[in-house]
């Protein structure tokens, strides 16, 4: 008999994490319980809850949300873990694994319990194989958004957990609040991206106004948001960003690194607009024009202002 | 300052091809130093530029994995500590080595890794070394600034930006923004083979603590592209008019 | 565009067994360098001279002039290793190599005939690329006639005064020391002349078919007083030593359109799998498939015979003849690959400076270091004299 808890500090990965534990609670023989820190949330509450509390806040600090994932599975039956694959949550899955002597399957979707085993299937060599992997029970699985679908829940019994001696190691402050939030790029059904393609920030308005245009959202690639600068990180899209999975994904002046790949192969529709005949987009593309994006961009806007 | 850095020895995911099973054509790919490890050894080389002290770096492998070291000593590490492993370990075992060789290598000030490493990107090996450790872990660093006995690092989390500090020691990941990385020159990469490289085998390492259960991979298969590759290459208006009208008849826009 | 292919390491392997890995090493980080620095500015140096003072900087860092030299700063590294080493940075950019390249010819003349002093002073300075060398040799009415030189180094007290013009001189305007070939009474001298000497000037670049990248002008001198320190070597010695020092650079002559062949096929290659016409690939068209037989054949073998005649030098043998045979091999077969390239691009070949500068560029060296005609009579020479 095994339990299955899971945990993400982002609200619609936490929702997503719900439905993969129902997959396979069954198959595990035991209960589903999230595992909330500091407050239960609004959403997803779903089920059954572990709350755990200290003297000081534990969210945002991966050592403390170990140690209270670790405390929470600690009462229950050899559990399965599930945790939201953010940067927080592998920094959380990381500790906890060593710290409760669980192997990691990271990145994993498909998800199977059976005897005595986890699988599932993970992206490899930056996504271009597939590989199945198996981890012996307990063991914690880091789950990527989109993986699952989130389904509405309604909050069940909340167990309090208290912990005494939770001393953070690591002090932190915000530098800065994001511009906006993800979540719409996440919930976006068009995203238009912008890469290196472009020269300068001013032009990103062209971007903007596309995205408008079309009724939908805008991203970038990482370049835009860390070597540059342009765009806050909440923009980033690809393997370490935001996953999303539009109805829509129009790259522009993307360059299509496998890396940024990652992060929206599994949108229905992509197209692309780059200079270079062989940059790698085109071959993960559904529709590419090969042309100058200063040229492209505005025909796009003048056809679409006309109708 | 006793700085260490861990890089792996990946294989180039950019070159790899499958082969007519779709299977990954692994025997004979083409391996070099996970590409964002090489930020890492960079920063630590900076580190020990600016303050001084010695820097060690470790990898665990199976095969060839030493040319890896060779190029981190050719950026300006001063030792390396291989690894020698036959078989694939999987992270928590990966970690757990390297924790150990750390351990009898040690005591270092600073650890350092970077992100992720470039074939798989989990990004587990770091908390895990902390954990191992029992040392503080900051992770996703732009920006590292060593003051005394004290770590600062500006990190790029999800969505957000914080500013952080830790006391020394601490186990620290930098994002490949952190740092432009040196190529060493032809001089450096001949230096490089005088300087020490110590070849350690699990069971010199292996305690009490190592984990007995680990993951296995079953399968790897291609994914497969099922992407229609319409290109259009004619006068940017009948391009863009094209475009919309497919977009159009797929009913995304 | 990726520089280091496995055809490198199989000359390598066969070349320099013992040293395989580590030297693979050092090729695959040249170029690395490479593709990063070098080969995205090199489209733009075909319109304009002087640019490659940037990518001559990366190399000069990198190490790659330190290479053949034992002492003051080099590498002892093997001369089929700085073969192949420029053999790569042809590839990534034609007249940055060639630069490098004469510039290290006046290095090695320093290093083998000059004396301790200057080997510590200018070799060094020229070796790390703190300064630059022009070898001055050519002049309006004497290329390959060099010893009908009319340059005039005339005794004054202890210092040479001279006069004289030099032409199709690379480097000239950079260079911070011209290697200048001139007559005195003993014969023929080579003096080292520092660019600030009064009375030395250059002309304005000459337009070339190709090398745009590279500056290439005529030098005067007029009345430049060089002290008797400014001597490489003996007086009257100084055409002996440009004999030898011209054997070495005619093999990295040679290797350079090695690598500017290599470019050109590759590109020629992919575009040839990618054209379609007659309802099929260009590739899968007999003549084609002869072309690409012979490109490859052409580029392997002056490849090898380039490494042939390096391992020949560096045993000390005799090897005048092997070095004129691979210059005049390589030379004429990158002029000729390269026009086959244009040939299979066809009218995107005329019309593409990215495809028909490779062809331009090779065009110069069946002339320069040795006119193919020339080195064809020292060829001849030396056999006819040996079989008595």
């Amino acid at each position: 008999m095994t339990d299955v808890l899971t945990f993400s500090e982002n609200p619609q990965l936490a929702g997503e994490l719900a439905t993969a534990a129902d997959s396979i609670a069954a198959g595990a023989g035991g209960r589903v319980f999230a595992v909330e820190v500091d407050a239960v949330r609004e959403a997803p509450a779903h089920g059954s809850v572990l709350l755990v509390k200290a003297a000081r806040p534990i969210s945002g600090d991966s050592e403390l949300i170990a140690s209270a994932i670790s405390e929470a599975a600690r009462r229950r039956a050899s559990p399965i873990v599930l945790i939201g694959s953010t940067k927080l949550g592998r920094m959380v899955a990381g500790r906890l694994a060593v710290a409760s002597r669980m192997c990691v399957l990271a990145d994993v979707r498909d998800l199977k319990v059976d005897g005595v085993r986890l699988t599932g299937v993970r992206g490899v060599y930056a996504g271009k194989f597939n590989a199945k992997v198996e981890g012996p029970l307990p063991c914690v699985a880091l789950v990527p958004q989109g993986a699952y679908e989130a389904t509405a829940g309604s909050p069940g019994p909340v167990e309090e957990i208290t912990v005494e001696g939770f001393s953070p190691r690591v002090k932190r402050t915000e530098a800065r609040a994001p511009q906006r939030s993800a979540l719409d790029l996440r919930t976006a059904k068009i995203i238009v991206a912008a890469g290196r393609g472009f020269k300068t920030k001013e032009d990103l308005a062209l971007v903007e106004k596309l995205a408008k245009a079309l009724g939908g959202a805008m991203g970038a690639s990482r370049p835009l948001s860390s070597d540059l600068g342009w765009l806050g990180e909440e923009y980033h899209i690809g393997l370490t960003g935001v996953y999303v999975r539009p109805n829509l994904y129009l790259a522009i002046g993307i360059s299509g690194q496998l890396q940024h790949v990652a992060g929206i192969k599994d949108s229905k529709v992509i197209a692309a607009i780059n200079k270079d005949k062989q940059a790698p987009i085109f071959q993960v593309a559904d529709y590419g024009i090969v042309g100058d994006l200063y040229q492209v961009v505005p025909a796009l806007l003048k056809i679409l202002g006309s109708e | 300052m006793n700085i260490a850095v861990c890089v792996k020895h990946a294989i180039d995911e950019g070159e790899l091809r499958s082969d007519s099973s779709g299977r990954p054509q692994l025997q004979g790919a083409l391996a070099k130093m996970s590409t964002f490890d090489r930020n890492a050894v960079e920063e630590a080389v900076r580190a020990r530029e600016s303050k001084g002290g010695t820097v060690t770096v470790l990898s665990l492998g199976g095969q060839d994995w030493k040319k890896s070291l060779k190029e981190a000593l050719a950026m300006g590490c001063d030792r390396a500590i291989a690894i020698s492993s036959a078989g694939d370990l999987d992270t928590l075992a990966t970690s757990y080595y390297l924790s150990r060789a750390l351990q009898k290598g040690g005591p270092f000030d600073l650890i350092l890794v970077s992100e992720g490493a470039s074939d798989t990107y989990d990004g587990l090996v770091g908390p895990m070394l902390a954990e191992w450790l029992n040392l503080p872990f900051i992770g996703y660093a732009r920006k590292v600034e060593i003051g005394e006995g004290t770590v600062r690092a500006e990190v790029a989390l999800d969505e957000k930006a914080e500013v952080v500090d830790a006391a020394l020691p601490a186990v620290v990941s930098v994002v490949s923004e952190v740092n432009s990385p040196r190529y060493p020159t032809l001089l450096q990469i001949m230096q490089a083979s005088k300087k020490p490289m110590e070849e350690l085998a699990l069971d010199s390492l292996r305690d009490e603590r190592a984990p007995l259960a680990a993951v296995k991979v079953l399968e790897v298969t291609a994914q497969p592209v099922n992407r229609k590759r319409v290109i259009y290459e004619g006068a940017p208006e009948e391009s863009a008019q094209k475009l919309l009208d497919a977009l159009r008849k797929e009913g995304v826009i | 565009m990726k520089l280091f292919h496995p055809e490198h390491r199989k000359a390598v392997e066969i070349f320099y067994e013992k040293e395989y890995e580590s030297y693979c090493a050092l090729l695959e980080s040249l170029s690395e360098t490479l593709e990063k620095d070098v080969v995205p500015l090199s489209a733009g140096f075909d319109s304009d001279a002087g640019g490659i003072a940037a990518a001559r900087k990366v190399l000069f860092e990198q190490g790659l002039c330190r290479m053949p030299f034992e002492f003051h700063g080099g590498l002892s590294l093997p001369f089929g290793m700085y073969c192949l080493g420029m053999e790569l940075a042809g590839a990534a950019d034609a007249p940055t190599a060639m630069s490098l390249a004469i510039h290290n010819t006046v290095a090695d003349g320093i290093f083998r005939f000059g004396s301790e002093s200057q080997r510590k002073g200018t070799f060094e300075d020229l070796v790390s690329g703190r300064k630059l060398a022009s070898f001055s040799l050519t002049e309006p009415s004497s290329g390959s006639d060099a010893r009908s030189m009319r340059t005039t180094a005339t005794r004054k007290g202890s210092d040479y005064v001279i006069d004289g013009t030099k032409t199709f001189i690379t480097n000239a305007g950079e260079a911070d020391v011209y290697f200048v070939l001139a007559r005195t009474e003993k014969g023929h001298t080579a003096f080292l002349v520092e660019s600030s000497t009064p009375g030395l000037s250059v002309g304005p670049d000459i337009p070339k078919l190709g090398m745009r990248g590279s500056r290439t002008a005529e030098v005067r001198l007029e009345g430049c007083r060089v002290a008797e320190e400014g001597i490489v070597g003996e007086d009257g010695r100084g055409f002996e030593y440009v004999k030898a020092m011209l054997n070495g650079s005619r093999i990295i002559m040679g290797s350079i359109c090695v690598g500017i062949a290599l470019t050109a096929y590759q590109k020629s290659l992919a575009y040839a799998k990618e054209r379609r016409l007659f309802d099929q690939k260009l590739s899968d068209m007999q003549m084609t498939r002869e072309k690409v037989a012979n490109m490859r054949s052409d580029i392997t073998s002056s490849r090898v015979m380039c490494l042939y005649a390096s391992r020949l030098k560096e045993s000390g043998a005799e090897y005048a003849s092997e070095a004129a045979q691979a210059k005049v091999l390589a030379t004429e077969m990158a002029a000729r690959v390269c026009d086959q390239a244009i040939q299979l691009f066809g009218g995107y070949g005329y019309t593409n400076s990215d495809v028909h500068r490779h062809w331009r560029d090779a065009r110069l060296l069946t002339i320069g270091e040795g006119a193919s005609e020339v080195l064809r009579m020292l060829i001849a020479g030396k056999e006819l004299a040996a079989s008595g």
